[in-house]
């Protein structure tokens, strides 16, 4: 933050807009995006390998748009944007991460496997198909004396 | 604000606060940078909807494939990408215009950042009638609810977006640049933007990898 200036339209946070700035947010993030879709119907990538490429995708996206939209920079008109956005980053990691951990570890304790099938519509789920114990079939009746 | 602390304070000459008329106090810096801090804690919020997408996507198969594949439309979410990171160029061009003072240069770029704003609006509810249409809904289970809770959330901010553009534009052309009107164009720069990065995740996050998890 700065001293103030008599014409608003002269202070730094008005003069930080650039067109050209923008345009290339619009263009690398458009693109990126593109990339990201492209990956989508690529079937020759592993889950991990889908995840992991759509992930730098959204990362790239992210940082280019903090650089040209949110004017994350270290100017003395942004610096304390800059520094409030890095103090919010540990709260985002802790918010989401945490939260995923311990639901993580608690499904691994509580949940014997996912229902085979709970809803109306049909499923094709081959690989927990088999790694469920048929819970649906019929318990077999204790033989008679 | 001053940012340089090296000198020693003197308590018994120093002013801590200035009580008077707040000469040399920035007063477009500080509101911009108090909307920044509740911009920050509005994201807070979606990282509390993330968190819970998380947790309930374990919840993902109780759903058929077909439905999956009806709620996570890559394509259309694509779409709907466009339109709102070409809202947000155009806005960035109305802020172009307002650093060379042109009233009518920041009114075409926010209308036409309203336009698609609603173009995309448009496009998230027909994607919603769609779903409804054919019996998704978000009180089947816990997954669709998240799901649906998000794209909702952010639906809302661009629509109160689109309402903020329309104030600005009346009151621009009320009060010309005053610096009020001018640290409201600059908020509502923040809280435009804000969404374009917001989305982000959702596109990548939520409707790409949606399918896969």
């Amino acid at each position: 933050m700065t001293h103030s200036v008599d014409n608003p339209l002269h202070h730094p946070e008005v003069e930080q807009a650039s067109f050209a700035g923008y345009l290339a947010n619009f263009v690398i993030t458009v693109v990126v995006m593109t990339a990201a879709l492209w990956v989508v119907g690529d079937k020759s990538l592993s889950t991990l390998g889908f995840i992991g490429w759509t992930t730098l995708f959204a990362v790239v996206a992210v940082l280019v748009q903090a650089y040209f939209l949110l004017h994350m920079n270290w100017s003395k008109a942004q610096v304390w944007h800059t520094v409030a956005m890095l103090m919010f980053i540990p709260l985002f990691v802790v918010m989401i991460g945490l939260t995923a951990w311990m639901f993580h570890g608690l499904y691994e304790r509580t949940m014997i496997a996912m229902p085979p099938h709970t809803m109306a519509a049909p499923m094709k789920r081959a690989a927990p198909a088999q790694a469920v114990p048929p819970v649906s079939q019929p318990v077999p009746a204790p033989k008679a004396m | 604000m001053s940012s340089t602390t090296d000198t020693r304070i003197q308590p018994g000459s120093t002013v801590l606060w200035d009580k008077g008329d707040a000469a040399g106090h920035d007063i477009l810096g500080t509101r911009t940078f108090g909307f920044w801090l509740y911009m920050l804690t509005d994201a807070m919020v979606y990282a509390a909807f993330f968190a819970a997408f998380g947790v309930l996507a374990h919840n993902a198969g109780l759903n058929s494939k077909s439905v999956l594949a009806a709620v996570f439309n890559a394509q259309g979410a694509y779409r709907e990408t466009i339109a709102l990171f070409a809202s947000v160029l155009a806005y960035g061009y109305a802020m172009v215009a307002l650093k060379k003072g042109s009233r009518s240069g920041v009114a075409v770029g926010t209308v036409v950042a309203l336009v698609l704003g609603l173009v995309f609006l448009g496009m998230v509810s027909g994607d919603m009638e769609r779903l409804f249409g054919q019996g998704i809904v978000p009180q089947s289970n816990g997954f669709l609810s998240i799901v649906f809770t998000l794209i909702i959330y952010h639906a809302l901010h661009i629509i109160v977006g689109a309402i903020w553009m329309l104030v600005m534009l009346a009151q621009m052309g009320r009060d010309g640049f005053t610096s009020n009107v001018v640290y409201r164009l600059i908020n509502l720069r923040i809280f435009w933007h804000f969404q374009a990065v917001i989305w982000v995740f959702i596109f990548v996050f939520v409707y790409l990898q949606g399918k896969v998890i």
